[in-house]
């Protein structure tokens, strides 16, 4: 039950990191490590390399975002940064810039 | 607080789905720190926290900070109203009510309109309430009570 939801309105300055899924639908500049899911929400903005299981973006990275399992930039997504995973998707109306390494 | 909705459904299924289901839930709008979370910076924003990890740094709200029993904050914080169960090492201060509940170690100033400090609690650090004191204490109030130990 222990979802952690970082909202709208909120801004963390610094280093995140949580055994546990995280929903971002606000700011977090510096550093999220996530060994769990991770969520940018629509709106949600993140200024930081990101580690995570499977990250889904339907707001903004800014960042290298390296995943164990997948990346899915969903449609309006926005990723700026090197793409490490296994899978990676990027949807229709998805902005991506960077570079994308699936080597297993 | 409410007490946030299983997401177990969700995580299986990340995409469109998954954010769906979140917006529909309206958890978005609450912002929790759950107990595995560890924050080593800035936390700023709007509406309410519940931090169930720990954080080592400033905190700062707009809304209410609930420090659960598993949650700690090592660090100033700033909130419309402070619930502490857990541990806070750093000055508190709130444009309303501090509670100190039952099994909370609170070490540093506090400051609010109302404090309440339960039995269990542990509290080492200065109260500044500023509330008006019935009339004849007025003198007494003036200045802040210094309280160290264990209620």
């Amino acid at each position: 039950m222990a979802t952690t939801v970082i909202g709208q309105g909120m801004t963390i300055e610094g280093e995140v990191s949580s055994d546990e899924e995280i929903i971002v639908a606000g700011v977090v500049r510096g550093k999220l490590q996530v060994d769990g899911a991770l969520t940018i929400e629509a709106g949600g903005v993140v200024e930081a390399d990101v580690g995570a299981t499977s990250v889904a973006v339907s707001g903004s990275i800014t960042g290298n975002v390296t995943a164990t399992e997948r990346v899915d930039l969903l449609a309006g997504g926005r990723l700026v940064g090197d793409v490490k995973a296994a899978r990676v998707t990027i949807a229709d109306g998805a902005v991506f810039k960077g570079n994308v390494d699936m080597d297993a | 607080m409410a007490p946030i909705p299983s997401k177990s459904s969700t995580q299986r299924n990340l995409g469109g789905g998954a954010r769906q289901a979140v917006s529909a839930d309206r958890i978005s709008s609450d912002n929790v720190l759950g107990p595995s979370v560890r924050v080593r910076g800035r936390l700023t924003g709007d509406g309410d926290l519940r931090v169930e990890g720990q954080v080592e740094g400033d905190v700062q709200v707009s809304g209410a900070l609930v420090v659960d029993g598993r949650g700690s904050i090592t660090g100033g914080t700033h909130a419309s109203s402070v619930d502490i169960e857990g541990r806070v090492q750093g000055d508190v201060t709130a444009d309303g009510a501090v509670a100190i509940k039952r099994g909370a170690h609170v070490q540093g100033n506090i400051t609010g309109s109302e404090i309440s400090l339960d039995e269990g609690a542990s509290f080492a650090g200065r109260i500044d309430a500023s509330f008006e004191m019935p009339e004849g204490l007025e003198d007494v109030s003036a200045a802040p009570v210094a309280v160290r130990g264990r209620r």
